[in-house]
C-alpha cells in the first residue's frame, strides 16, 4: 500500500544540504580511521589492488565545476569498492568497524550530492589532457593507502564540491 | 605567449616579495622558532610552496652545492632552484626554494641533497602547512552598550578555504601587559563582553586553518587597534530608587518639623519675656507710657490693690457717726492712728479674714452704736450742712462687692466705679483727703463675704447729692479709710428706688437704723 501510495504521489525532490559540518563530520571519521590503522597490530588486512579515485587538487585549473559532480560521484563509488574488498580482508575488529562507517558515508555522500542537483547538467572536462569522461584512478595496494586516499579526497574534492555547489551558493546569499 | 606569462608571474612573484618581504621574513623567522623539522615548508597562499633549512656558516657560500628534489605521489620527480635569505632581524641565512606549481590534498615528497648526499628528506601534505597572512581591516567600535566592542574584520582572500579557518581575538586595557583571548570559528565577528566601562583596549586578531580540512600555523597578530567602552550608566531604577528614598525621607523630616515647630521654635528662637499680661494696655493702648498708663489706671490700681488685699490682707475699718463727726474728729484723728497700729498687727499676722468674716470690732464700738441710736431717733437733727463740715471723706460699703469678687471683670468695674479720682466732698480738704484716703484704702483691711466692702469714697458724690428727705438709710461714714457702712435692712431696695445709680448696699442689717442716706455713687 505503501509502495502504492509512492507510485501514485510523486516523491518530492530532496532539499539542498548544504551544512558543511555533516561534511567535516565525516572527514573526522576517516581521519580517525587512519589512526586507528596506524595502531592496527594484526589482523590489518593484505595487500592487494585497490582502484581509487585522484585526490590531487590544482586551484589554478579549478574553475568549472559541472565535470567535478561526476569525478566526484564516480570516486565515491570507486572507494565504497576499494573499501567493501579490504574489509574482507580485515579482522580487526576496530579495523572492521571503521570501515563498515566509512562506507556508510560514502553512501551519506553520495545522497547529498544528488541533493545538490549538480548531476543534471552535462559535465565537461577540466582539462584538454583527460581523454574521456570517466575519471583518472590510481592504484594503491595497502588499506593505509586507501584510507589515505579517502581522507585526502572527502577533505579535497568533494569538499570543494559542495562549498561551490550553486544551490549552496543560494542559500548562503 | 606563454614564456610572456610566466616573466610576468615571476615580476609579480618577487614583487610580491619584496613588498611582502617582511611578512614573509617574520614568517620564515617565526618557523625557525616553531617548527622542529629540519626541512621547514610552508603555502602562503594557494599557488606556492616555500620549503627553507638553516645550515652552518661554513656552507653559507654553497648554495649552489645544494640540491632539491620534490614529487607527487606517483609522478615524476622535478627539481627546484635553492636560494639564500638574510634574515636581518636574528642575522641569520636560510636555504630555500620555492615550488611554482602545487597540488592539493596530495602526498609530496621533497628531499633535499647536498653534494649528492641525501640531507632532507620529508613527505607532507601541501594542505596541512597553511601559513596566511593577518586578518585584513580589523575594526573595533563600541556598541553602545556598557561594557562591550563590536571587533570585526575580513578574512584572508582564498576561495574555498574562507570557510575552514579560525581566529583568535586577544584585548588588553591599553598600557596593560594582561590580556585575554577569545576563539572564534567560522565568523569575522565577535563581540567582547565584560570589559571595564568607560575604558580604552587594545585588540589584536590572527588566523589559523581549522584542522578539518586545511591545517597550518597561526599567522603573525595584526596591528593593534583602539577601542573605548561606553562610560558607566546609572542604571534607571537605581536612580528611581535613590530619588525615591530622599523623597520619602525628605517629607518625613518636614512631617516632624511641623509637628514639633513650636517646640522647635520655642527652643531656637525663645520669645522675649513680657511684662504685658500684668499690665494690660501698657504696651500697645499707651505705647509704654507707664505714667500715661498709671494716671489712666488709677483707679484701676486702688481697686486691684484693694482687692488685693482683699483677698491677703484684711483691713480694719473704722465706723464714724456723722453728727458727731465734726465733734469728735481729733477723736478720730487718734483713733485712725490705732487702727492703723492694729492694722500693721493684722498684716504682720497675715490672716484673711474676708470669707470667714473675722470682723474686728473697732475700739468704740459701743460709742458708735450710741451714736447711731440717736441719729435713728433724731434723723432731722441730721444735715448736710453737718456732713459738708466735715472734711473727712466717706466711703460706702455695699454688699454686692461679695458678686463682683466672683468677676474679676465685674470686680474691677466695681472697683473703677468706687476708686474713681476721689471728688472731696468739702473743698478744703479734698486733694489732701484724697491722697490720705487713698493711702488709707491702700492699708485698708477688709473683710470679704457679708462684710464685704469696696472701696467707694464719699469723694465721688457731690455736694448736693446727699439728700436730706430720705427717709430709711443710715450710711456710716469712715472718715480716713472712706469705707461707710449701710446698716439698714432694707437698703438695696431703698437704693433702687431712689434711681440712682447707688451701686453697693452692704449686707449688715441693722434694725437700729431706720434712716440712711442715698449716695449716689457715679463714676
Amino acid at each position: 500500500m505503501v509502495f502504492v501510495w509512492l507510485c501514485g504521489h510523486p516523491v518530492s525532490p530532496l532539499r539542498p544540504i548544504c551544512d558543511l559540518r555533516v561534511l567535516d563530520h565525516f572527514v573526522r571519521e576517516a581521519r580517525d580511521s587512519e589512526v586507528i590503522m596506524r595502531g592496527c597490530r594484526g589482523g590489518c588486512g593484505v595487500m592487494n589492488s585497490y582502484f581509487v579515485p585522484l585526490t590531487s587538487v590544482d586551484f589554478a585549473v579549478l574553475e568549472q565545476i559541472d565535470g567535478q559532480a561526476e569525478e566526484v560521484q564516480t570516486g565515491l563509488s570507486l572507494l565504497v569498492q576499494a573499501l567493501s574488498a579490504a574489509r574482507n580482508t580485515v579482522s580487526s575488529s576496530p579495523l572492521i568497524s571503521t570501515l563498515d562507517n566509512n562506507i556508510s558515508n560514502m553512501h551519506s555522500l553520495s545522497q547529498i550530492l544528488y541533493s545538490l542537483h549538480l548531476q543534471q547538467g552535462r559535465s565537461t572536462a577540466l582539462s584538454d589532457d583527460s581523454a574521456s569522461m570517466s575519471i583518472q584512478t590510481q592504484e594503491v595496494s595497502t588499506l593505509p593507502e586507501l584510507l589515505q586516499v579517502q581522507s585526502s579526497f572527502l577533505r579535497g574534492k568533494v569538499r570543494l564540491l559542495f562549498s561551490a555547489a550553486p544551490a549552496c551558493q543560494k542559500r548562503n546569499r | 605567449m606563454r614564456i610572456d606569462t610566466l616573466k610576468v608571474v615571476a615580476v609579480l612573484c618577487v614583487a610580491f616579495v619584496t613588498i611582502g618581504g617582511q611578512s614573509f621574513e617574520s614568517k620564515v623567522a617565526q618557523l625557525l622558532h616553531d617548527e622542529a623539522d629540519d626541512l621547514k615548508c610552508f603555502v602562503e597562499g594557494k599557488k606556492d610552496l616555500t620549503c627553507f633549512w638553516e645550515e652552518e656558516l661554513e656552507r653559507k657560500n654553497s648554495h649552489d652545492r645544494y640540491t632539491f628534489i620534490y614529487s607527487y605521489e606517483k609522478e615524476k620527480s622535478r627539481t627546484c632552484d635553492v636560494s639564500t635569505l638574510s634574515l636581518l632581524a636574528s642575522n641569520r641565512t636560510v636555504f630555500l626554494c620555492k615550488l611554482p606549481q602545487i597540488l592539493f590534498f596530495a602526498v609530496l615528497h621533497v628531499q633535499v641533497l647536498h653534494d649528492g648526499r641525501m640531507l632532507y628528506n620529508r613527505s607532507l601534505n601541501v594542505e596541512n602547512v597553511l601559513f596566511l597572512d593577518p586578518p585584513r581591516n580589523l575594526t573595533v567600535v563600541s556598541s553602545g552598550k556598557e561594557g562591550q566592542l563590536n571587533v570585526s574584520w575580513l578574512p584572508p582572500l582564498l576561495k574555498y578555504i574562507d570557510d575552514s579557518m579560525i581566529y583568535e581575538v586577544r584585548y588588553a586595557v591599553e598600557g596593560s601587559h594582561m590580556g585575554k583571548v577569545e576563539e572564534i570559528k567560522a565568523s569575522t565577528k565577535l563581540i567582547l563582553r565584560g570589559l571595564q566601562p568607560g575604558t580604552r583596549f587594545k585588540v589584536w586578531v590572527r588566523i589559523k586553518p581549522d584542522g578539518v580540512a586545511y591545517d597550518g600555523y597561526w599567522s603573525a597578530w595584526t596591528e593593534p587597534v583602539f577601542g573605548a567602552t561606553p562610560p558607566r550608566d546609572m542604571d534607571p531604577l537605581i536612580v528611581l530608587l535613590v530619588l525615591a528614598i530622599a523623597l520619602i525621607l525628605f517629607i518625613l523630616c518636614v512631617t516632624v518639623i511641623l509637628s514639633h515647630h513650636k517646640f522647635l521654635l520655642k527652643k531656637v528662637w525663645p520669645d522675649i519675656p513680657t511684662p504685658e499680661h500684668k499690665f494690660p494696655g501698657l504696651l500697645t493702648v499707651y505705647e509704654g507710657d507707664f505714667k500715661e498708663w498709671m494716671r489712666q489706671n488709677n483707679g484701676n490700681m486702688w481697686g486691684r490693690s484693694a482687692h488685693i488685699y482683699t483677698e491677703e490682707l484684711p483691713s480694719p475699718l473704722e465706723v464714724l457717726s456723722e453728727i458727731s463727726l465734726a465733734s469728735h474728729a481729733n477723736s478720730q484723728i487718734e483713733e485712725r492712728r490705732t487702727l492703723e497700729e492694729e492694722e500693721e498687727k493684722t498684716e504682720s499676722e497675715g490672716t484673711d479674714s474676708g470669707i470667714t468674716g473675722s470682723w474686728q470690732e473697732p475700739p468704740q464700738a459701743h460709742w458708735f452704736m450710741e451714736q447711731l441710736r440717736a441719729l435713728q431717733e433724731n434723723p432731722q437733727s441730721f444735715s448736710q450742712s453737718m456732713l459738708l463740715e466735715s472734711p473727712d471723706t466717706y466711703v460706702t460699703l455695699n454688699q454686692n462687692s461679695q458678686r463682683a469678687r466672683a468677676e474679676d471683670d465685674s470686680q474691677v468695674d466695681d472697683i473703677c466705679d468706687e476708686s474713681l479720682p476721689l471728688q472731696t466732698l468739702f473743698s478744703s480738704s479734698g486733694t489732701s483727703s484724697l491722697s490720705a484716703s487713698r493711702s488709707d484704702l491702700g492699708s485698708l483691711q477688709q473683710s470679704s463675704g457679708s462684710g464685704r466692702l469696696s472701696s467707694q469714697s464719699s469723694f465721688e458724690y457731690p455736694n448736693h447729692t446727699w439728700p436730706s428727705n430720705r427717709p430709711g438709710y443710715t450710711y456710716m461714714a469712715v472718715a480716713d479709710s472712706g469705707v461707710s457702712m449701710d446698716y439698714s435692712p432694707m437698703s438695696s431696695s431703698r437704693i433702687e428706688d431712689l434711681g440712682k445709680r447707688v451701686i453697693y448696699t452692704n449686707e449688715y442689717k441693722n434694725e437700729i437704723f431706720g434712716h440712711k442716706w442715698a449716695i449716689s455713687g457715679q463714676c
